[in-house]
């Protein structure tokens, strides 16, 4: 929280820089980016490295690989920024080469070093097994929770879970960045949200009473 | 409306992805219905649980450094000119680069003042150790060195210029964090102690930070506040959990303040995506009016 006061300070001394958010909107930005402007691809970094690494941790569940794959992903924004549709959102645009980037990480890791079996009670180890009601299980063990009930989801299910519920994408957003068809997503969310709640519901007490 | 449609819509209707119509036979059907509704309350704490989720994941500084390198350092790397000046002057467009060479320049500066004040007492102090070579001081020079390293922190990183480059980085790098130790105690929140409130406020504070210095002209055209949208629906999710929380915990002022934050939240959630200057500044106003920000700075 200390460094990321004094880094907000650092980024509003610098002329019209300040928050990267209204004063330099999203469009400006990536028109500055085609134009040579190096600050203007810092100002996309500093609005949208924290989503993007968030998403890329979500989908890889590896803290390492997350900030690899969002270099990866920031460098091939920049050199394919001046392909990009003008139409499209550039937060859609960049989850998209994210969710490429992770993708292929996905597909050329170990799969069988990585699997994680919930229903294992060895890997998801909480205090005792009586419902906790979520008010009262401590913050480090709901993220673990989440985490690892999220890790257990499939890749297509896992994807569409996250941009809806932690990045608060529109399906029509979901849509452009995965390809799925809105009927798929629809179905794929609505499983994953089941999945999910019946992974948690067994820990987290009955009703979710927060 | 029957139960079986309403339940089959109601993750799309809280999603806020249903048509208009459909939408409001929802909302008139969860008014009707008690066990729909019951529902509808599970789903929104669900998502409420879901508002806590916290990788407790940073961006490493040293992240857009290395994206800078294999992205925008190409693209100021070609100099127009061959000479010395032309090729100086390009790299000093790179942000890193110039911020390094003011550190150094500062650095050089601060050695040659203190060098000349250290000459300056070696001469109104005519004793015989100042004809001597440094390692036969006397212990008040020695204490007098000290106590110049210590009121200028930035001096045994300048003065030290025979030292491996390593030792050095680590010095600057020390002097760093005890900047941010003094930022903290100036922005710290004393009645917040849970990590959480303080980062949502800080997170909060930065979003109507930047609502204020928005700078909106006259003509008609509309803002792309998609942005600020979406971290607004998502600080309002996390103001809604941290409110209670601080109620339950009888933390009244924190309380308080989470409970001004909340119309400015929903405000900025519910612009469309392309918003009109009139209604972001009309936001702006009232940020202002309020000295919210202020408020959130203050709040100690």
């Amino acid at each position: 929280m200390k460094r990321l006061a004094l880094d907000e300070l650092n980024l509003e001394a610098q002329p019209g820089a300040f928050a990267g958010t209204l004063m330099n909107s999203s469009r400006d930005l990536v028109t500055r980016v085609c134009q040579g402007d190096p600050e203007a691809f810092r100002l996309i970094f500093d609005r949208y490295s924290r989503p993007v690494i968030g998403f890329i941790y979500d989908m890889v569940s590896d803290r390492e690989l997350a900030e690899e794959l969002t270099q990866e992903t920031f460098v091939r924004a920049y050199r394919g920024i001046r392909a990009m549709n003008p139409e499209t959102k550039l937060s859609t645009w960049l989850f998209g080469i994210a969710r490429n980037v992770a993708r292929e990480s996905l597909r050329a890791r170990v799969r069988a070093n990585r699997h994680v079996d919930l229903e294992n009670k060895s890997v998801l180890d909480l205090s005792d097994n009586e419902p906790i009601p979520v008010d009262r299980l401590l913050s480090k063990e709901l993220n673990e929770l989440i985490r690892r009930a999220l890790e257990a989801l499939d890749e297509d299910k896992r994807v569409v879970f996250t941009l809806k519920v932690f990045h608060q994408c529109s399906y029509e957003e979901i849509a452009a960045i995965t390809g799925f068809s809105l009927a798929k997503l629809k179905t794929d969310l609505h499983r994953a949200r089941a999945e999910m709640r019946r992974r948690i519901k067994p820990y987290a007490g009955v009703g979710y009473e927060v | 409306m029957k139960c079986e449609a309403c339940l089959e819509l109601l993750e799309e209707y809280l999603d806020r992805e249903l048509a208009e119509r459909e939408a409001s036979e929802v909302a008139e059907h969860l008014i009707t219905c008690r066990s729909c509704s019951a529902e509808s309350s599970t789903l929104v704490a669900e998502q409420e649980m879901f508002s806590h989720y916290d990788r407790e994941l940073e961006v490493p500084p040293a992240l857009w450094r290395q994206v800078a390198e294999h992205t925008v350092a190409p693209v100021v790397t070609p100099v127009s000119g061959n000479g010395f000046v032309a090729r100086f002057s390009s790299l000093l467009r790179v942000p890193a680069f110039s911020v390094s060479v003011a550190t150094a320049v500062a650095l050089v500066i601060i050695a040659i003042l203190i060098g000349s004040v250290y000459r300056g007492t070696q001469k109104s102090e005519p004793t015989s150790a100042s004809a001597g070579s440094p390692s036969r001081m006397d212990a008040s020079q020695k204490n007098e060195q000290q106590r110049i390293v210590v009121e200028v922190p930035n001096k045994n990183v300048a003065v030290i210029g025979g030292r491996p480059k390593s030792k050095r980085l680590i010095e600057i790098k020390r002097t760093r964090i005890d900047q941010t130790d003094v930022l903290s105690s100036d922005f710290g929140y004393q009645d917040v102690d849970d990590q959480d409130t303080a980062k949502h406020l800080e997170q909060t504070q930065n979003l109507l930070r930047s609502i204020r210095n928005v700078q909106l002209n006259d003509s008609d055209q509309d803002i792309d506040v998609s942005y600020d949208k979406a971290l607004s629906r998502r600080l309002l999710n996390e103001n809604i959990v941290l409110r209670r929380d601080a109620e339950m915990k009888a933390k009244f002022p924190t309380k308080a303040l989470l409970s001004d934050l909340e119309p400015f939240l929903i405000d900025i959630a519910n612009l469309p995506d392309q918003a009109k200057p009139d209604d972001v500044r009309a936001i702006k106003e009232r940020v202002k009016k309020t000295e919210i920000v202020a408020a959130l700075i203050g709040y100690e």
